[in-house]
């Protein structure tokens, strides 16, 4: 420990400002030996984590998700621009002849800018969120909400069976668009019973849900600059 | 693995020969040439450990860490028709991490407050060795990796970039949208903190 303040008070800002210090800090002991002890600190923290390499195959997992999002924005091609019909009959005709897919839970957040549809969690106003929810095994037997947050307190959407959510089997769909600046955060709340009305709060809404039995899946937050 | 060059033959001097070429040009030619796979397989050579570093010391939970990694690369690739070339794509590429680093710190952090805690003890990433006379290194490191923890996102963002990336702070500023200048107060700042940390661990610098 050195006695001296200065150091910390003036030359270490004066150092990241790349400004020379002043002859005080040639010929002070203290603040000489401050000056070697926080190279070390900087060069501590340039070597953390030295030789460490991400895990084995993370580039093929990288080109795996990209095609994977590539094939969720075929999704959505297809599914704005099949004519309302001709989707109900083949989801119907699917939903008679296929088995329901073996899937857990989950809630997938895209967002659509233009004809660009991405997951990060960035966007802009006039962008348009949409929303997958995979309901799992039992799904269809149980009650399936979606519902959107806008900084935790607006409820700005709110569905299940009704528009604008479209429910098909297993999977619940809607997409909302993002007007408002704000942090956007998506829930999926699945429950045997009925849910307990929202009070436009999402941690006493996702706190009431959970204690009336529900399974609460929370979305990644997209937030609207 | 960081920031390894390919290389590319030249005759210039009438002799086969092979010079290194730098990332950043080769992924350019590559957009030049409409091929945004191979312009992504040059960054992730480049920059994926460079980039797997930082989001290991401002994640720590490995498995969130490895997300934000693949997932910067993952945008990255996405971005890179609308690439601008006013940066380098070490810095674009930092700017995407940083994103993304936040976003799934802050999603742990609403589960952990939502739902109760997830993992309180974090994975502290594993050195390369074990050799016996690294072991106070390792455990000087160990203890900065805590103290770093201890610091907010945005100050830890500015200090692993600065010190561990070598980024100057006009291209942290560039990336993070901030006033150079108030970042380098933010880092003056911080040092004495991670000082006196690792002093209360018997760890001086």
């Amino acid at each position: 420990m050195t006695s001296c303040g200065r150091f910390e008070a003036e030359g270490l800002l004066l150092l990241e400002q790349g400004l020379p210090l002043d002859e005080h800090f040639a010929t002070c002991a203290d603040c000489l030996a401050a000056r070697a002890s926080y190279e070390r600190l900087r060069r501590e923290v340039g070597s953390l984590g030295e030789g460490e390499e991400p895990p084995a195959g993370w580039q093929a997992r990288v080109r795996e998700r990209i095609e994977e999002r590539r094939e969720s924005r075929r999704r959505w091609w297809t599914w704005w621009l099949v004519p309302a019909a001709v989707a109900a009959s083949l989801a119907l005709f699917l939903l008679v002849r296929t088995p329901s897919p073996q899937v857990a839970v989950s809630l997938l957040v895209e967002v659509q800018a233009g004809s660009v549809v991405h997951r990060g969690g960035d966007a802009q106003p006039g962008d348009v969120l949409h929303l997958t929810a995979s309901l799992g095994e039992s799904g269809e037997a149980r009650h399936a909400e979606l519902r959107v947050y806008r900084n935790d307190r607006e409820l700005v959407l709110r569905c299940s069976d009704a528009s604008p959510c479209a429910r098909r089997g297993s999977e619940l769909r809607a997409s909302i668009p993002l007007d408002g600046i704000g942090r956007y955060q998506s829930l999926l709340l699945l429950s045997a019973g009925v849910l307990p009305p929202p009070a436009a709060n999402l941690d006493g809404d996702a706190a009431a849900a959970l204690a009336a039995g529900a399974e609460v899946e929370l979305g990644p937050e997209v937030v609207v600059r | 693995m960081s920031g390894q060059p390919l290389q590319e033959p030249s005759r210039a001097s009438g002799v086969l020969a092979w010079h290194p070429r730098d990332p950043d040009e080769e992924a350019l030619a590559a957009l030049d040439r409409r091929d945004p796979d191979a312009a992504l397989s040059v960054l992730m050579r480049a920059y994926g450990s460079a980039v797997y570093r930082y989001c290991r010391q401002m994640v720590t939970d490995a498995d969130l860490a490895e997300e934000a990694h693949q997932l910067t690369f993952v945008q990255a690739y996405e971005g890179l028709a609308g690439f601008g070339r006013r940066s380098s794509f070490k810095t674009w590429l930092f700017g995407i991490a940083r994103h993304r680093c936040l976003d799934v710190l802050k999603m742990h952090r609403r589960r952990q407050k939502r739902f109760g805690p997830i993992d309180d003890e974090p994975d502290l990433p594993e050195p390369g060795g074990s050799v016996e006379d690294r072991l106070a290194e390792r455990s000087l490191a160990q203890a900065l990796e805590r103290c770093l923890r201890t610091l907010v996102p945005r100050v830890r963002v500015a200090i692993l970039l600065r010190f561990q990336q070598g980024l100057s702070y006009p291209e942290i500023a560039r990336l993070s949208d901030e006033k150079a200048p108030a970042l380098q107060v933010r880092v003056a700042r911080a040092l004495p903190f991670l000082r006196r940390c690792l002093e209360e661990k018997g760890m001086a610098p």
